[in-house]
């Protein structure tokens, strides 16, 4: 078995274990009723919390989605938190590996400025409208429609078919208003590629309700705003991926205040999280050139079924 | 010098102001996640609420624990001097440091933009700038 194989075989081992985890012992979270007070000292489940975030970060680099959609689902699924701190963790979570990874991508032009600036502006304005209507609803209805929205996510995983550099003829006016075009250096084919976006009123109505889901959630939204940019509005990949880093930053900034004043966004739980996405997504991006990135994409697209599937049911009250 | 290529050093500076300093507050904010969560768990500065406590109620709603314990938050974190000597309040800081880091990247954003003339980029930046800290100030929770 070569080093490859081995590697994917650890990843599908360790991404069966946290499922093992989550149909074996489905009463070890409730993270919506629950009535038992808590014997296991405080500590064991910042250290369970901080491991658990690591793979998670591992995984989310390796699977190419951001650290924050598989957070929440997975953590409010069998961690004895509300779903309020969850939620208010996994935006801190999205914002602080948005801002991490964010500089060097500025710099090599991956990131535009002037694409990611008025998506976050309705973005972030309808984010921090989701995340006043997710912490008034109840607990149940907003893990219903978490489960689905995971589920939904998922389904999007599954379809979605990228484009490198899509094919992109005529701009629109108002991307022309806005000055929204760019050149990037390709470094597979040794080239400056230009680009240019079309559809732009479309995708500024779809980031504000993606802006809205975020906040609502408490999750990050790479899983959206890289299909807009780049099957929607024309943007290359890495120009779409880096991008969305860019409006992350700028919406999770936005709702993370609306959940901090509203009393959910607790350190305790908050800071071993984003320390360990943020450590397992550096180990993550190390294995990206080794691992079959297929074949984790997969795993995680039963990892998000299955914790979307168990979302809905506690939504449910089953 | 083609428009394109103006436009194109035009966008590549505001980018890296940007970008140099997205780095420099990431990179003391995750120091000071890092720091301050010490402070706090390792109970280095006395607390202002145990964090037994928290992990007694931290199933309850946000609002109800709130209510239970007095948990502060917002700014109401710091109400005093006194305050700021309080291990988790040092570790709440580091959170709110983080959220506005943006902000500050944004504002230096703002003032390249103005300094190019590009005045559409300007106010949209500014007006980033307004939404998070209305955000940021608590008067629409």
């Amino acid at each position: 078995m070569n080093s490859a194989a081995r590697k994917i075989l650890v990843s599908c081992a360790a991404a069966s274990g946290v499922l093992a985890f989550l149909f074996i012992s489905p009463n070890i979270g409730y993270a919506i009723q629950p009535h038992v007070a808590e014997p296991t000292a405080w500590w064991v489940w910042m250290i369970l919390l901080f491991a658990f975030s690591f793979i998670l970060g591992i995984f989310s680099v390796l699977a190419g989605v951001g650290g924050g959609v598989l957070f929440v689902p997975i953590v409010s699924g069998f961690f004895p938190f509300h779903l309020d701190f969850i939620r208010g963790a996994g935006l801190l979570v999205a914002l602080s590996g948005a801002l991490s990874a964010g500089a060097p991508l500025m710099r090599k032009g991956l990131a535009d400025l002037k694409l990611g600036l008025p998506m976050a502006l309705v973005g972030s304005i309808s984010s921090i409208a989701g995340a006043l209507a997710g912490l008034a609803m109840p607990a149940n209805v907003v893990q219903l429609l978490l489960g689905v929205a995971i589920m939904f996510i998922a389904a999007l995983m599954m379809k979605s078919r990228a484009y490198g550099t899509p094919d992109l003829k005529k701009p629109d006016a108002l991307s022309q208003m806005l000055q929204i075009s760019g050149i990037y250096y390709e470094e597979s084919t040794k080239s400056d590629v230009s680009w240019q976006i079309h559809r732009t009123p479309l995708g500024l109505f779809l980031f504000m309700i993606i802006g809205f889901i975020g906040g609502m959630f408490g999750m990050g939204a790479g899983w959206a705003n890289v299909p807009v940019f780049n099957m929607l509005m024309g943007v290359p990949l890495k120009v779409a991926v880096a991008t969305s880093g860019l409006v992350l930053s700028i919406n999770g900034a936005a709702a993370a205040w609306v959940y901090i004043f509203k009393g959910a966004v607790v350190p305790l739980i908050a800071v071993p999280a984003i320390g360990g996405i943020m450590l397992g997504s550096k180990i993550g991006a190390k294995l990206l050139t080794k691992v079959n990135t297929r074949s984790v994409r997969l795993v995680v697209i039963i990892m998000l079924v299955v914790a979307g599937l168990r979302s809905f049911l506690k939504g449910l009250g089953i | 010098m083609s428009d394109k290529e103006k436009k194109s050093e035009s966008i590549d500076k505001v980018q890296l102001v940007y970008a140099r300093v997205l780095e420099m507050v990431s990179h003391v904010g995750m120091a000071f996640l890092a720091i301050g969560y010490l402070v706090y768990v390792l109970q280095l500065l006395p607390l202002s609420v145990p964090i037994d406590a928290i992990a007694g109620n931290w199933h309850l709603k946000a609002s109800e624990m709130q209510q239970k314990l007095h948990t502060p938050a917002g700014w109401s974190i710091i109400s005093s001097p006194a305050a700021l000597f309080k291990g988790d309040v040092v570790s709440y800081l580091s959170i709110y440091y983080l959220a506005m880091a943006t902000v500050v990247c944004l504002v230096f954003a703002s003032v390249t933009f103005y300094r190019e003339k590009n005045y559409l980029y300007t106010t949209i930046a500014v007006l980033q700038v307004v939404v998070l800290l209305v955000a940021a100030s608590g008067v629409i929770h």
